[in-house]
């Protein structure tokens, strides 16, 4: 019965019937469009996240008190490097600094420029800068939110940061980051250390905090219970529990949206199964026809079956090209506050395109597997019609 | 709230097979009724409507075995997902082990993949015949998987609702690798008996199928399962890992060796489960399906043909064996 006459028929039976079908189409269009969008930020943006923690320590450890992060001592850093297995200690300078009105604020990082590891991490973001010229003056590398608030504050080509000492450190503004780290770089001030210590009103010999690599990974739990145990006060966390924390966050946004849109999923199915309950006589007497005609049963089945099918994937790849084109080249507009909130600058994210087949089956079957079973029973019912009833 | 049931590919996993689940059991209730008053030689309205009302069956049937069969994929993804969020858990193994109701639920997926070949191959020679000659049959395979079935469904949701995040789980070198020196594998074989036992049985099987041995070909093939097994998770995974102490029949399913666990996994069940099923209905429905062992030969040699390419290419490569 799959042979080309068949296939052409139900081509010709499809076009005939089209606008029977295209009220679904479109319903199912929006749906996907709707699922697809959220499904693809949250991936894409779980893989950025993920790429950035790839070059990050796997350890940092940090002094606490009371349960909040202090300035951390520098000569731990020494203590850190006595430990057979741990390699590429470094020592990070960083912190919020919030505009004068308090509303806004910038995340400061200081680097040391001169150190070999550290250049490394950074080597992408400052491939094109002329570092001699950078370090004989007070200057930084700004993301592009910063760079814009400022400018509108008109800060073109420095800006005055008042330390905690009263003093105003005036630090010009030498280049904007690539667009590429918005991400994380939206809202980033990058300036060499020492400058960052002023501003940040740390002490000569003080840090945020340490960062370590234990190439290793057996060694992981050993090397964090050694570290644990230098000093009273100090807290360690490892690479894996900041990504299992970003893994549940987005976890959280899309689990909570998902639910959500199980509502109107089963709205979806609840229509559908009613659409297709629905039969005109005319569409009765066609199947009445071609029981006549010899079709049995399994082969009317077979028909309606497969033009079911031929709906599902139709809308399948239109929802999920349109959710492709507006995520990725239009970087989702309104949607994507959901995901990044802007109470701070606003940030122009552009997606990295991640299209897995993780994502892709996991809409399929939130989408297509309800359509189907939505639908078999009203067209089993129709397929069974029984001829001599349907001339009638 | 438990943080495993946020995970996206859970919750699209769990309402997949409660929807399929509803479907069957309305498949169910349908076929209970049809078996009861089944007669194909009466003419009366009630027959003809039963007939009616088995179509239904069939159809649910067949598209519920087609999407199990992508649900397992799924499952097997999903487990992996998971693996980042459980503390020590580097790929499903750990998370299958996360708790006593993984394992369980595993075998039972592929019991009731297996039950639903079956079913699929019996309503195939069912619909060649005119008059429903192995109806009852089908019914009564069917009613046995609703109940594994419905015990798989109480199994998921037990399963991922009981999963602790914080509680850590064994990596798989720990479950598979190092267990100081005891052997884990079967019938007190060594790594060369056992892959000459491999290629010894992968031939048996082929010999029995060309030759239409059928009783002899079930027991080959189930041995050939078994020992395919455990020769992939402690040699042929080894050179697909390339690394000696690597032993594990679930990394392989990650991103980081091309999906290949994947392909690997699916040839094997799949062939071995179309050949025991097509053996099984020889012995007992008396039918014969020739295209059947071409498609099993070809499935199994697959499989056995890509695992030896791996120690191949992996001795071309490096000019040794691990």
């Amino acid at each position: 019965m799959l042979n080309n006459a068949f296939f052409h028929f139900l081509t010709l039976q499809l076009f005939k019937e089209r606008s029977k079908h295209i009220g679904i189409i479109i319903i199912s269009v929006l749906i996907l469009f709707l699922l697809s969008s959220v499904l693809f930020i949250s991936s894409s943006l779980r893989h950025s996240l993920n790429e950035t923690l790839q070059v990050q320590p796997d350890f940092v450890i940090s002094k606490v008190q009371g349960g909040e992060n202090r300035a951390t001592p520098l000569t731990w850093s020494n203590e850190l490097l006595n430990i057979y297995g741990i390699t590429h200690v470094s020592p990070r300078v960083y912190g919020r600094y919030f505009f004068k009105s308090k509303a806004k604020s910038f995340l400061i990082v200081g680097v040391d420029f001169l150190d070999e590891q550290a250049h490394k991490n950074l080597q992408k973001l400052i491939e094109n800068i002329d570092i001699k010229t950078f370090l004989t003056q007070n200057s930084m590398l700004v993301g592009e939110g910063v760079k814009e608030y400022l400018a509108h504050n008109f800060y073109d080509k420095s800006y005055n940061f008042l330390t905690p000492k009263g003093e105003f450190k005036t630090v010009k503004i030498f280049q904007t980051l690539p667009t590429k780290t918005n991400l994380i770089g939206n809202d980033m001030m990058i300036m060499p250390m020492d400058l960052a210590r002023e501003i940040l009103g740390y002490g000569e010999d003080e840090v945020t905090d340490i960062g370590f690599n234990v190439p290793n990974p057996d060694e992981w739990t050993m090397i964090n219970d050694k570290v644990s145990a230098l000093h009273y006060d100090v807290r360690v966390v490892n690479k894996k529990e900041v990504q299992q924390s970003y893994e549940h966050l987005y976890n959280y946004k899309g689990g909570v949206f998902l639910m959500l849109f199980l509502i109107l999923l089963s709205t979806f199915m609840l229509i559908l199964y009613q659409r297709y309950s629905m039969v005109h006589s005319n569409e009765r007497r066609h199947i009445g026809l071609l029981r006549a005609l010899g079709w049995s049963i399994h082969d009317v089945l077979k028909l309606k079956l497969l033009e079911t099918l031929s709906i599902v994937f139709i809308s399948f790849i239109l929802g999920v090209v349109t959710a492709y084109i507006y995520v990725f080249i239009f970087s989702a507009p309104l949607l994507k506050e959901l995901f990044l909130g802007g109470q701070n600058l606003t940030s122009t994210i552009k997606f990295t395109p991640v299209l897995d087949f993780s994502v892709l089956s996991s809409i399929f079957f939130i989408y297509a597997l309800p359509f189907i079973s939505a639908v078999l029973i009203p067209v089993w019912r129709v397929a069974i019609t029984d001829p001599k009833e349907a001339m009638l | 709230m438990n943080e495993i049931l946020f995970s996206n590919p859970v919750i699209v996993y769990l309402l997949s097979e409660l929807i399929l689940f509803v479907l069957l059991l309305i498949a169910f209730i349908i076929s209970i009724r049809v078996l009861i008053h089944w007669d194909f030689e009466s003419f009366s309205p009630l027959q003809f409507k039963l007939e009616q009302q088995a179509y239904l069956v069939t159809t649910i049937t067949l598209f519920v075995f087609s999407m199990k069969f992508l649900l397992l994929l799924y499952f097997a993804f999903t487990v992996d997902s998971l693996a980042s969020l459980i503390a020590g858990a580097m790929c499903s193994a750990g998370v299958i082990d996360a708790n006593e109701y993984g394992s369980p639920l595993l075998a039972l997926k592929l019991l009731i993949l297996f039950g639903l070949t079956l079913w699929i191959w019996v309503n195939f020679y069912d619909l060649r015949t005119k008059n429903y000659q192995w109806f009852k049959e089908k019914s009564w395979i069917f009613m046995v998987m609703f109940i594994f079935i419905t015990i798989e469904l109480l199994l998921d949701f037990t399963y991922f609702t009981h999963i602790d995040t914080h509680q850590p789980v064994s990596c798989c070198s720990a479950l598979f690798g190092q267990l100081e020196g005891a052997n884990p594998l079967p019938f007190g074989l060594n790594i060369s008996t056992l892959l000459i036992l491999f290629y010894l049985l992968f031939a048996l099987v082929i010999l029995t199928l060309l030759t239409h041995q059928s009783l002899l070909y079930i027991v080959a093939n189930i041995l050939f399962l078994y020992i395919a097994y455990f020769a992939v998770v402690y040699f042929f995974g080894t050179y697909i890992y390339e690394l000696p102490t690597h032993k594990c029949p679930f990394c392989m399913l990650q991103k980081e060796y091309h999906y290949v666990g994947y392909l690997l996994w699916i040839s094997l069940f799949l062939g071995s489960y179309i050949g025991i099923n097509s053996a099984i209905t020889a012995l007992w429905l008396k039918e014969e399906n020739q295209a059947s062992i071409k498609i099993v030969m070809s499935l199994l040699s697959f499989f056995v043909l890509l695992c030896s390419t791996y120690v191949a290419v992996y001795y071309f490569k490096n000019g040794v064996l691990l």
